[in-house]
């Protein structure tokens, strides 16, 4: 009675509280909406200035066959000079200039047709592409010339494909049952990540109760100690249950998450419900301020959110970084959950990662418990 | 913790003399010694002021005696409970108001009440006939459901005491309840302790403010630096410990100075305070006097005993100091 008391209490005041509202369930939204739309947008493509200064039908060819290139745009420029002293003052990254005698020279097949290409050496993330570009075009050239000469000496088209077939094939397979992309990257990125703000709450609730001598007057009440911290714990856990399925249920509806097997997943929430809020419960009662709780929060969630992977995929991170990342909760959570959206995962695949979670949740816990005592001596005197 | 066995020693009808002993009882917060001793009963029914001046020790005899801190020495005896052993069974028959005002500001009143209500362990059409209650002896009834915070700060102070009666406790201690308000709360206040009173509930009261001991309690003790200076029945003290004088404002002072019974004279504001052991005496001579020789009397005022002078004789200071 007592203990469903206190939590009714406590998530009437957590509910009407705004700023709860906008650190565990607006910003996060907000995050997955920037980054997502940020990272998923597909249409980015090269831009790839130029100048045709032959304006024959080769030159056309070669520029219709670098424009059928998905991911890359011709953008036609007017005067040469003028360009390349854009590209030295920053403003633009290439120019590829056609030679005047660009047809001529394939038509002779003796010398090399020119190409000019210009180019910000700084730029190499622009301009390595579209180099990689016009050497595949340049060497299908290449191809073609060798298959006519070949042909000429006699070949047949077998012998000659067969000559010209690379010996190395390479065969992509995707091996998720799912593609892993942006969204399945920053909807579980967030959401793990702004589940540990709960611990800001929680030390900003536990505070309150000190310092408006609340905790103290419930000591003159029969309401056992241990009734209080649980009422104060489990309102915690249940507004991190809601903001979870607000979240996911967003990236659900809006970006069509496949959330994979939701037994999984709600397991998966439960431990990292418990895991953040049991560790909450033991800064709310450690911290000697709620300043000092408030900072050790923000580093917590933001060093824990870089090291996890919640921001970019792990596998980017450099190895040393890995390896301190798999010692955050974040990381265990994060994997977790993709593992089930986008490897199709079940729970008993993903018990490691939940027992970590759990570790943390219960390591959490009994150090509440065991400075909760002092707590309250501190809250009295 | 014999909780059951300790409740049935109080029956309805029976009825205690004492229903709080408390003795020797100290306490210490690190170096800085809060209570020294000290020792002082509460016979039932009565309204029992704890007055000092802010420090003296009040809040933590308060807090020791409603189980929220524990005391280093001594024993308290709460209705015929020792207070180290029956601390729940205690909790269950005291009300605790304390200094500030512990109230959730971000819920209405009704939720407030509930929840302490449910804290004491009232539930059902019980607790909700109880907050009714409350709500009428504060007079908040048709404010109920507005949030805390948009109360005044003496509302507040109201619903923070009603948050201590609703599990019909038959003591109730009061820390400085009516700091910070109006005079409108604070005799809204006087009238709930004055009604509780009568029905039967214990008072203690902790105040700084003499005028409230004075207006509303029967037995009283004086707290100063951890110690009782003295504890008693307040008509009884304000006898023993207080000069009766009578405030004249004169010019012919000098004249009224030779009538007998009077033992000392000294100005005070603009006139003079004349002390006596027979001031009615004193009174009679003076009017007599005056009229006979022709004096003019711009003021005359038989001064009343107040626990300011008994403070002083007591410790030599004034309690506002």
């Amino acid at each position: 009675m007592m203990l469903m008391s206190i939590i009714s209490k406590e998530l009437k005041i957590i509910l009407r509280e705004k700023g709860n509202f906008f650190f565990l369930i607006v910003m996060p939204i907000f995050f997955i909406v920037l980054f997502g739309s940020i990272f998923s947008n597909t249409n980015s493509s090269f831009n790839v200035p130029y100048i045709d200064l032959d304006q024959s039908d080769s030159s056309k060819a070669f520029l219709s066959q670098l424009n059928g290139i998905d991911g890359f745009e011709l953008e036609k420029v007017a005067n040469e000079q003028n360009h390349i002293d854009q590209i030295e003052a920053g403003n633009s990254s290439s120019l590829l200039v056609i030679q005047e005698d660009f047809e001529e020279t394939i038509a002779s097949g003796i010398a090399k047709a020119r190409l000019k290409f210009y180019q910000d050496p700084t730029a190499t993330q622009v301009v390595a592409p579209i180099n990689a570009v016009l050497e595949n075009i340049a060497n299908a050239y290449r191809e073609q010339k060798l298959s006519s000469a070949m042909r000429q000496l006699g070949l047949t088209d077998t012998e000659t494909e067969s000559i010209l077939m690379p010996p190395i094939n390479i065969e992509e397979i995707n091996t998720s049952s799912t593609q892993v992309d942006a969204i399945t990257q920053f909807v579980p990125g967030y959401t793990v990540m702004f589940v540990f703000f709960i611990m800001i709450t929680m030390v900003r609730r536990f505070f309150k109760e000190k310092e408006s001598g609340m905790l103290s007057r419930m000591q003159s009440t029969p309401v056992k100690p241990i009734v209080y911290l649980i009422g104060m714990w489990i309102p915690a856990l249940i507004s991190v249950l809601i903001q979870c399925t607000v979240l996911l249920a967003f990236g659900r509806i809006v970006y069509s998450l496949d959330l994979g097997n939701l037994l999984a997943i709600s397991i998966i929430v439960i431990c990292l419900a418990i895991c953040s809020t049991g560790l909450g419960l033991a800064l709310a009662v450690c911290v000697t301020g709620e300043n000092q709780g408030l900072a050790l929060t923000q580093v917590f969630t933001m060093g824990g959110a870089v090291l996890a992977g919640l921001w970019f995929p792990f596998e980017l991170l450099p190895s040393f970084a890995q390896t301190i990342g798999q010692f955050t909760p974040q990381y265990w959570a994060q994997t977790g959950l993709q593992d089930v959206m986008v490897r199709g995962a079940l729970a008993g695949d993903v018990w490691q990662g939940l027992l970590v979670l759990l570790g943390y949740g219960a390591l959490g816990i009994l150090i509440a418990l065991s400075r909760f005592k002092q707590y309250i001596r501190s809250a009295i005197n | 913790m014999g909780f059951g066995v300790r409740i049935n020693q109080f029956k309805e009808g029976d009825t205690l003399e004492k229903v709080l002993d408390i003795k020797q009882l100290s306490k210490k917060y690190g170096k800085k010694t809060a209570l020294e001793g000290i020792t002082f009963s509460v016979p039932e029914g009565t309204c029992f002021g704890l007055l000092g001046p802010n420090g003296a020790g009040k809040s933590t005899t308060m807090k020791i005696l409603t189980g929220i801190v524990e005391a280093d020495q001594g024993t308290a005896i709460i209705l015929g409970m020792n207070s180290n052993e029956n601390r729940l069974a205690i909790k269950q028959q005291v009300g605790y108001v304390p200094q500030s005002i512990t109230l959730y500001e971000d819920l209405n009143a009704y939720d407030n009440l509930l929840f302490f209500g449910q804290m004491y362990g009232v539930k059902g059409s019980q607790l909700k006939e109880r907050i009714t209650r409350v709500l009428i002896q504060t007079g908040l009834l048709d404010r109920a459901k507005d949030k805390v915070k948009e109360y005044s700060g003496g509302m507040k102070r109201r619903i923070n005491i009603a948050a201590a009666l609703l599990h019909d406790p038959k003591i109730l201690i009061l820390d400085e309840p009516t700091v910070g308000i109006d005079p409108q709360s604070r005799n809204h206040i006087f009238d709930m302790i004055r009604s509780l009173k009568e029905e039967g509930v214990t008072i203690i009261y902790s105040t700084h403010y003499m005028e409230e001991v004075e207006a509303l309690c029967d037995e009283i003790a004086i707290i100063d630096n951890g110690k009782i200076i003295i504890q008693g029945n307040l008509k009884e003290l304000l006898e023993q410990h207080s000069d009766k004088s009578i405030f004249i404002d004169t010019d012919q002072i000098e004249i009224l100075k030779q009538l007998p019974n009077v033992n000392k004279v000294s100005s005070k504001d603009d006139g003079w305070m004349i002390e006596s052991d027979q001031p009615i005496a004193l009174l009679q001579d003076i009017l007599a006097t005056c009229t006979e020789q022709g004096i003019e009397i711009r003021e005359l005022e038989m001064m009343r005993p107040t626990l300011e002078s008994v403070f002083l004789s007591l410790t030599g200071t004034s309690l506002r100091d």
